[in-house]
This record gives C-alpha cells, structure tokens and sequence, in this order.
C-alpha cells in the first residue's frame, strides 16, 4: 500500500518526523517497507545561466558560466562552469542543474567532466533525468533541458523549488487488514499512531435528475458469486484529461492517469479501497449488464488488447450478446470510456474473493482491482465508493448525474456487534484494563463499544471484517487493545503452571550422537535437497520395479529435473563428491541424516530417514569405509553387526555389502559402480554406505548392562590356515566361534590374509589362501590349562577342517 | 700386594677420567672387575697366601673393589643421563611446523549446530522434543490450522502440492495440530524440520529451509507469558546482551500475533545497513494460538490456552555467522562448511 505524505496530511495533522511514523506504524502493525521519495533524482538544484560562450574546441558545445546560489564573503557571486549541448537554453534563464554527487532518476551518478578540454561542474537536467512529466511539471515531459517558468532561489533543491518535495510510505499490510488497503483505511490508523483524530471527509451525495433505470438495468445471475452489484449514470460525459492533482496522486501510487472518468474510479480505488469500473453505456446492448458465468471457450478481449478465454467457473460482465469484462479483474475492450463516450455506467461491485482468485490463476492476470477483490472488499464500501465516485464526477464537472442508484443485492449488508469478555481479554494478555479503559483505545481508531456488565458490546465497522462475532472475539479484541496499548508495555513473564521437565527425545539424541561421531571422524553435515530428477534414478542404475523408484511426484515443481521427492540419499552424496572435486575443497568425507519418501500408501506418502555417507579420497578403499561404519556402529551401541556381500545395483558387483544387525539389513555400503561414477563424472575412488536410521535406533540398547570383569586369564591363540582361496573370512569365524570346547572362545577375527604370487610359495597349493585368525579362550571357572588349551584348539582345527577343508599351514 | 692394589684403584680412577662413553666406561669395569680383571685376578691369587695375610689384603681389596663400584656406578648415571640429554637435544623440532592428523576435521552443518543451540535452550525451559512428517496433509497445514481452503493467508506461503489432499509442508504448524490431537494437556513441545515453498533459490531464499516451531498448552498462559519465553529463549541463542521486542502482525493461526524482533547482532541496536538502520531484525513469528485451531485440533478453548512461535533456523544461522548468501548452507562445499 503506497501511502503518499501529502494525501495522508489532507486527514490528519503530521507533526513527527518520517522515520519515527515509520517506527509508530511498525508498532501498531504495520511495517513500511520504504520511504520512497517523489522525485528520485537527488543533488539536482536550481540555477541561472548567467551566460553562455562558444565551446573553444567544438561546435555543438557551449560553455556557461553559471550561479547556483554561491556566494564568498564579501558576497561575491561564485559561478561554476556548465558545458552543454543543449540548445534551448539562453543568457538569464533559469533550469535545474546537477551537481558534483548528483544521483539521475536512472542512477546515473554526476561527476566533473573534461569535456573536450573545458572542465564541466554538473549537467543541465530534463524532466526525464529529474524523474518527472508534464503531470509534475509543465513541459518537463520534452527531451531538452527544462525551462523553469516561475523565478526560483538560486540553489534550491529541485524538488522543494517545484513542490514535489512529497515523500510515499510503501506500507506492507497483513492480509487481515483489507480495509486498510485504501488511504483512508491506513490513514485512520496512521491517525490513532500519531495521537490524532481522523479527519474523514464527508460524502456529499449527489442525487441528479432523471433515473438510472431509464438508462440501464442490472441483471445477476449468480448472486453467490457477486453479492452486491451497484450502478449509477452519468450522461453528458466531457471526456478529458482529469485535473493536475489528481494525476499526480494516482501517478504517486504508481497508476497511470488515463482520462477523467478512469481516472476517477481509479482515484476511489485508491482513496476508499474499492476498485471501481466504467462503461461506454452506448457499447452495452439495452443498457442492460448480465453477470454471469462464462460459457466454455467464451473470448473477452479485455482493456490490455489481450484476448481471454474464459471458461464456467469464471464470473463474466455481459450484455444480452456479448461479455464486457472479466469480472473483478479487467474491463472489456469492447466498451472502454473513449473520448467520444458519452453516457457512463459506474460499476460497483462485491465479487467472491476465492472466485476472483482462481479466475486471475487460470488467467495469469492479476490488477490493482483483482488484488483488492482477492484480499476481501464488502458491502458498504461498495457504495461510499460510488457515491465518492460521483461526487467526484461533479466536482470535476465530467458530466451530468442521473438520479437513482441501481442495487442489486441478496441481502443488505446489517450493523453487526461483537461482545468480548473484559476479564477474558484482560487474562489473555496478563493486563487490568476496566471496560472503560478498554472503549478508550478502541475510540482511537473509531471502534465505538460500551461497557455491559463483564461484556465489551462492540459495534463492529463495516470495514472490519477481521473482527469476529463469536469465539474469535476475545482474541480479536485482545489483539487490537495490546496493540493500541503497545505490545512494549506488556512486561514479560515466566510461564507458571505445573513443573515441566525439559526432555531430548530418544531418537532426537540418537541423531546427535551419528553426527557427532560422524564429524569426529571427519565427515561434514550435509543438508541436500529432497528434490531430483527421474534421470538420476537411470544414473544410478535403479532397476525398474525397485522399491527406490516409487518416488512421490510434485505437482507444481520449479522443473522436471526436480519433480520428484528423493527415495535415498545417495544421488546427492554422489553430486557433492562431485562439486567438491571440481571445486578442489580439498575435503573428502560428507554424510547427511534426512528423509525419504516413498510413494507405496494411498494416504500420506512413506518417509524413512536415512543415514548417508560418502567419501572419495584417492587414498580411500573399500576397508575403511567399512571401519567407518564399524566404529560408528561400536561407538553407538549396536552389537550383531555382520556383513554380507550384497546390495544395490548402483555399488561394484565385487565390493558391496549389506550391514545386518542381529541378522536384520539396515544398510549397504560398497565402491560406486565405475557406471555410476562416470554417470555423474567422478573419476576419484568413491564409496558410499546408506543405512535406516531408524532400523539402526530399534537395534540399540538402551537398557546396557555391567558384566563382571573376567576373573581368570585370557589365552590368545594365532592360528595361521591354508583356505580354498574363495572362502571368506566371516564364515573361518563364524565355523570359530560355533566351535563347542570346553573354554570361551572370544573376539574371534582375521588379522592376515596372503594369496601366494605362484602356486605352491610358502607352501601354499593353487587355488589356495592363507588366513591369520586370532582368537582368545577363557574360562568363567578357573584357569585354563594346557590339556584344555590344547582339546580347545584341536576342536577348532577339527571344525574348520571339516566345515571349510581348512588346515594349519605346515 | 697391597702395592698392587693400590695401584690398580689409582690406574682405574685415572682411566676414568678419560671416559666418555658408557661402552668405555662399561670396558674399564670388565677389566678391573670383570671376570678377569685385574681386581678379580688378585682376589683370586689371595688363596695362596697365609689366613692372616689373607684376611688383611682380603679387607683392603674388598674396600677396593667397593669403591671402585660405586665410583663406576656413579659415573655410569652420570653418563646415561647425559646421552639422554644429547638424544633430547636431538630431538628438538620445530614447534610451528604443522600439525599431522590422518583424520581430516569433519563439520556439523551450520543449521544443526543453530538447532541444537535453540532445542537446549527450550528444552532448559521445560520443553519435550516432538516431532511429524514432512509430506503432509493439507488439513494438518492449512485448514486446521484456521486456514480454510480459499484463505486469502495461503496465499502468504506457496506451497508444492502433491495432491488436492497432501503437499510439502510449508511450515512446521502442522504438527501443531499433531500435537494438540496427540499429546495430553498441559505440554510443551519443540518441534524442529524442514519445510517446503515455492521460493526460486536466490541469496536469501531456499525452496527447502528448516524452521522450528514451539507450543505450549496449558490452562492459564498469557500473552505476557509468551513475551518472557521469547525473551528467554533470544537471549539463549543470540546472547545476553540482546533484546528483543514483539509488534503486531497477522498469522491465522494465532491472535493476538506478533512479529519478533531481535537488536541488531552487527550494530548492537544503534542501526546500520544489515538492519537498514533501523537497529532491529526480524527473526519469527510467534502469537497466542488462535482459539479456532485450538477447537479444531479438539481442545475446549475455553479450558486451554496455548501459545506457539515459529523460528526459521536458516535465518538464525544466517545472521548468527553473517551467512549472506542462504544457498551455501545447502550447497555442501567444504571451503565453506570448514569455517564455520
């Protein structure tokens, strides 16, 4: 909402400064966004052109001496030096000047300039470089410098020496204020701001002669959808440009003056909120306006030149032939005020505001006038506003009013009341205000109400729509006498009431833990985008039919490439490898915890939450990105961690594993696929695990328990075995620790592997291995002895050999 | 023989002088005392001599070879304690070289670091960690939260669609509703996640940002009440010296609704360009939540009061470290998650 100073002064006496009705509005809930000035060049200034030579080195330039005002001491006139090619300017006139700083209307920033060896101090200015037109100023519409008409001082800023010295409060309004999307509606809280009492103008209702209803007649068809439908008449029409002032205020509100009767409904758009429409009455068939649903594919080409198809669920101006407007959003071509109009109907009207919404979206076109139907307009407004409308209409002599007004209206709008609790208001905001008080602030922004028994009775304006009748009501009134008192006067409290106990919940501080440990070993947090493309789920070499491509699809998304809400992370933990090799980052590990989503449930989509890891050092390999997963695991609980040679086709065939806990998969990890890498350019070794995060958390134990510390000696064992060379190491453990002896067998793991460079070296045959493992054996009852050490081991051998065709390297 | 000895203790005294090394020092003990020393051989020649000569020379050569011990023992320490100094001379380096770690620093993400300041700082204040989905229903977003279909207020957030009935949640307020319809009264709960609009990426603004949300239910809050836990929880997060301030402002879920403002954290309040001069920063939205939601979430609101606010944790990280460009949070380069 562009609320220019001048306007707002016509309704309230300002006597603060601009930036301090800036904070005041701020504090009453309105935020101005800007303080825009009228013009919006500055350093420009007035100055006489004392006299003008010829430019010694070039024909086109004159060189002028010239008095900005500048005097020494003894009161000598100080005149600078102006180069110019302008032509219109001669010895004694006066024009504006910018000087050393200047900032143009176009930004351009003025600086003394060598022109062709004659050192220029400024620049003459025209209109176009000032930001003004004829509207401003006459004549400032030309190219050519301007020729100030009226005597000015001598260095005077520009905009005060031509009174457009104006300053517009762009003012940001929440949606629940429609009534102040109007400058009397912002001026009646800018006058309760300031301490003021609003000077609202009077209407003066002009009755004419004659009826409308000889001239026109109103018909609606679809009364849900337009309410209220009000019309007047004016004949005689003397179309013309509308005088200076009103230009200049619709140009400060950014809308361009077209002709009186335009601008006239514009002008009423802007003062009372209200958008308004005018008809060449000789283009309406019978005079007679339909409003009703568009049929399919019906055209309208609207004032812009555009054509627009409509469709049924759009409301439609028509006449008995023909639409004559896209209803609440633009007036048709066919029947725009033009100079040789001569009869007028004003339309006033209520639209549904969720229908104008849903006709400018299927249209793609929204106006000053749809903004306003859209946000709410009402009833009563409906009609100040065109009575304002005509008032105007004889004030500025534009033609003669026709009596009578056409209303064509379900229901006439009705005084309403609200009735809000005193105690109940009071508790809301922990205040003590009485009932009295309460009328008080409101009064200050014309809310009249009186005190009944424990009850605040409000008459509810017509304009505020916001405030409800019904459970609303206390809040509603909470709200407008906090902030009338000020939020600031509230002192803050400490929230009383029974003691609450503060708590992380289970997998919050489980998703802690990950990323610490995570960033202990030296991996960044990542926050990637949950959108991506369906080509990435071809990159990643996802079978069709896989779980991974029953992705969740967005309706409206910014393109196809991010249509989709990602199944896993991996796609993003592949493209930030790929960034932060490209950018040389010279970090290698990332990992991101975040959401999947799965499109397998008809009611809301599946998400899971997903623990991703990446890294991609030259030096990194299929072994330390499993004791990264190891140590994580160790490092949060889980016992029961094994893996299985498995998972997704996007890991190399031979370097891919499945992570079980107690036998359950809750991840896989493995090199990147060479497919995969060159899919997404990596040339660096890359390896990745994805792991459930909540798979993972049902598997830790939260409930962990002391074991007593062995009382008797451990005895290690080495065990050095010749093994088909296929055989992998977890089953040599597996076939170890099922072994049944008389000790404990604990910590069973493989230490060294070695196949031989040639069949037969250290003795080991073809097609052969040897494997290290290392285990200890312990007793719970004493200490093991020799014989048992021996029995215990012997069983194993036995086992390994029967089991694995495993035998001790001799 | 006496002469004798008194000569080997005098030669043996004189070489050790001339030591200077612990395998000297070491030679000069085998062959004084050593297996065959010249000490050792007298001792041994002593059994061919009379007992009384015997016992005699016997005393003295034992006196000898007591103190020679204790002497070579003496200079041993001394000798080992002086290689130990060359070998930590040696090992002298230069302290301001760089430091080796095979483990490269990793990094939180600047949002979970802003997010955990924030959750402790509520949970300090009596607040239980909840959480919900980040598709969700369009009833749970909007039209329980007093944002029926046709509200002109959703036109304040754009929001991704799924379906007519489920899209990306455009702010964590949905679990407000969740937890209203979940949770039995009074409770406190802080709600963290990401949210979802449809903003084209630019310096300061990200299609996908992370807010959280707090609410709090019980029989008798008031707005002041909401004031002092907003205060509370600025002063936490951003720093004692920080004020904050609530002015009027519209949610449909929530009235009355305020706006909150924190002083400048780059000028302290006097008004610089990061606060166009002003000297204050708007950082959330907060309100005493309105009666409707609070009946259509199926509490009496006549019984329960609750307040809520909603803090974008982008927002936060961004002012918090002079992020200027939001885009990088997301953008997962190392150069820039390294310095934070």
């Amino acid at each position: 909402m562009k609320l220019p100073l001048k306007w707002l002064k016509d309704y309230v006496d300002f006597n603060i400064s601009n930036k301090e009705f800036a904070t005041r509005m701020l504090l009453r809930g309105f935020e101005v966004a800007d303080i825009i000035p009228e013009v919006k060049a500055s350093g420009v200034y007035v100055c006489t052109i004392d006299s003008i030579s010829q430019h010694p080195d070039a024909e086109r330039l004159s060189v002028c001496s010239v008095d900005i005002g500048r005097r020494d001491e003894n009161g000598e006139k100080q005149p600078i030096t102006i180069v110019t090619n302008a032509k219109n300017i001669y010895e004694g006139c006066q024009v504006p000047v910018a000087l050393d700083g200047a900032v143009l209307a176009d930004g351009m920033l003025i600086k003394p300039t060598k022109m062709r060896g004659v050192l220029s101090e400024g620049m003459f200015c025209g209109g176009a470089e000032i930001g003004i037109g004829d509207v401003e100023y006459e004549g400032a519409g030309g190219d050519s410098v301007l020729i100030l008409e009226e005597k000015h001082t001598n260095g005077e800023p520009i905009e005060t020496a031509l009174g457009l010295d104006d300053v517009i409060f762009d003012i940001e309004l929440t949606p629940n204020r429609t009534d102040c999307q109007s400058i009397i509606g912002i001026c009646r809280e800018a006058a309760s701001a300031l301490g003021q009492t609003l000077k609202e103008p009077e209407i003066k209702s002009i009755t004419g002669e004659g009826d409308a209803s000889d001239y026109a007649k109103v018909t609606v068809e679809n009364p849900k959808l337009c309410p209220r439908y009000l019309a007047r008449v004016v004949t005689d029409l003397k179309i013309e440009p509308s005088p200076k002032w009103m230009q200049l205020r619709l140009k400060l509100a950014g809308i361009r003056p077209i002709n009186n009767i335009v601008d006239i409904t514009n002008f009423v758009l802007l003062e009372y909120g209200h958008p308004m429409h005018a008809f060449d009455l000789a283009c309406i068939k019978d005079g007679h306006i339909v409003v009703r649903n568009a049929k399919e594919n019906e055209i309208v080409t609207t004032l812009d030149g555009k054509e627009r198809e409509m469709s049924p669920d759009m409301l439609l101006i028509a006449d008995p032939e023909k639409g004559v407007g896209v209803a609440g959003v633009m007036g048709g071509l066919n029947s725009e005020i033009t100079e040789n109009t001569k009869v007028t109907l004003f339309e006033s009207a209520v639209f549904l505001p969720e229908n104008i919404r849903h006709t400018t979206r299927k249209l793609h076109h929204s106006t000053d006038s749809s903004a306003r139907f859209t946000k709410g307009v009402e009833a009563v407004n409906a009609q100040k506003a065109i009575d304002r409308a005509i008032e105007l209409v004889e004030m500025l002599g534009a033609g003669k009013v026709v009596g009578g007004l056409i209303d064509v209206c379900e229901r006439q709008p009705e005084a309403r009341t609200a009735s809000a609790n005193i105690e109940r208001v009071n508790a809301i905001l922990n205040t003590a205000f009485t009932g009295e008080d309460m009328c008080a602030l409101l009064a200050s922004i014309n809310i009249p109400s009186r005190v009944d028994g424990g009850e605040l009775v409000i008459d509810v304006p017509h304009y505020r729509t916001d405030i409800e009748s019904g459970l609303e009501t206390d809040a509603d009134i909470a709200e407008e006498i906090g902030r009338l008192y000020g939020y600031d006067n509230i002192a803050p409290t400490l929230m009383n009431g029974e003691t609450f106990h503060g708590k992380l919940g289970a997998s919050f501080a489980f998703d802690d833990r990950i990323k610490d440990q995570l960033v202990a070993m030296g991996f960044m947090e990542l926050y990637n985008y949950n959108f991506t493309s369906p080509q990435e789920y071809d990159q990643l070499l996802i079978p069709i039919g896989d779980e991974k491509r029953r992705t969740v699809r967005i309706r409206n998304p910014f393109g196809e490439d991010q249509s989709l809400m990602r199944t896993t992370l991996i796609g993003g933990l592949l493209r930030t490898a790929r960034t932060n090799l490209n950018k040389k980052s010279g970090h290698t590990r990332f990992f991101e915890i975040g959401n999947v989503h799965f499109d397998n449930d008809p009611d809301l989509p599946e998400e899971r939450r997903r623990i991703g890891l990446v890294m991609f050092a030259s030096s990194d390999d299929f072994y330390i990105m499993k004791g990264v997963v190891e140590q994580l695991f160790k490092f949060v609980g889980a016992e029961g961690l094994r893996f299985e040679r498995g998972g997704g086709e996007y890991l190399h065939p031979g370097q891919k594993a499945l992570i079980l806990i107690d036998g359950e998969s809750v991840g896989e990890m493995g090199a990147v696929h060479p497919k995969v890498k060159r899919a997404f350019d990596i040339s660096a070794p890359c390896f990745i695990a994805e792991i459930d995060f909540n798979k993972f958390f049902a598997h830790i134990k939260t409930d962990r328990k002391f074991k007593p510390l062995p009382k008797f000696p451990t005895v290690p064992r080495d065990l050095a075995l010749v093994i088909d060379e296929n055989t992998e190491a977890q089953s040599v453990i597996d076939v170890i620790a099922a072994t049944k002896t008389d000790a404990l067998i604990e910590g069973v793991r493989v230490f060294d592997v070695f196949y031989p460079n040639v069949p037969g070296e250290k003795g080991i045959p073809e097609g052969k291995k040897s494997m290290a493992v290392r285990f200890e054996l312990r007793s719970d009852e004493h200490t093991l002895n020799d014989e048992e050490i021996n029995r215990s081991v012997n069983a194993i051998l036995k086992a390994l050999k029967y089991k694995l065709d495993a035998v001790l390297r001799s | 023989m006496l002469e004798e000895l008194k000569k080997i203790r005098e030669e043996a005294l004189k070489k050790l002088e001339t030591v200077e090394s612990e395998e000297d020092l070491s030679e000069l003990n085998v062959s004084v005392l050593g297996r065959n020393g010249a000490l050792t051989n007298i001792l041994r020649a002593m059994s061919k001599l009379a007992p009384d000569e015997r016992a005699a020379l016997g005393k003295a050569a034992n006196e000898v070879k007591q103190s020679l011990s204790a002497v070579f023992d003496e200079a041993k320490t001394s000798l080992e304690e002086k290689s130990e100094e060359q070998k930590i001379k040696a090992e002298t380096l230069d302290v301001t070289l760089p430091g080796v770690i095979e483990i490269p620093a990793g990094r939180l993400n600047p949002l979970t670091i802003v997010y955990r300041q924030i959750r402790d700082a509520l949970i300090g204040l009596g607040f239980t960690t909840f959480e919900g989905p980040e598709i969700e229903y369009d009833d749970y977003n909007f039209t329980k939260l007093n944002l029926p279909l046709n509200h002109p207020a959703r036109d304040m957030q754009d929001t991704f669609y799924v379906n007519d009935r489920v899209l990306l949640r455009t702010h964590t307020s949905p679990c407000e509703a969740r937890a209203l319809m979940t949770l039995k009264p009074p409770f406190r709960v802080v709600i963290p996640g990401r949210c979802f609009r449809v903003d084209e990426p630019d310096a300061s603004h990200s299609p996908i940002f992370m807010q959280m949300e707090g609410l709090v239910v019980d029989k008798n809050l008031t707005f002041a009440d909401l004031k002092g836990t907003i205060d509370t929880f600025v002063k936490a997060v951003f720093g004692e010296n920080v004020k904050s301030r609530l002015r009027p402002s519209y949610f449909p879920f929530t009235e009355p609704s305020a706006e909150v403002d924190i002083s400048c954290t780059i000028c302290g309040g006097k008004g610089c360009s990061s606060c166009k001069g002003t000297g204050w920063m708007e950082i959330m939205g907060c309100g005493m939540t309105n009666p409707h939601e609070i009946e259509n979430c199926g509490l009496d609101p006549k019984e329960w009061k609750a307040f809520a606010f909603g803090v974008g944790v982008d927002r936060v990280a961004c002012l918090k470290y002079g992020i200027s460009d939001i885009r990088l949070i997301y953008e997962g380069d190392a150069r820039f998650l390294r310095q934070l």
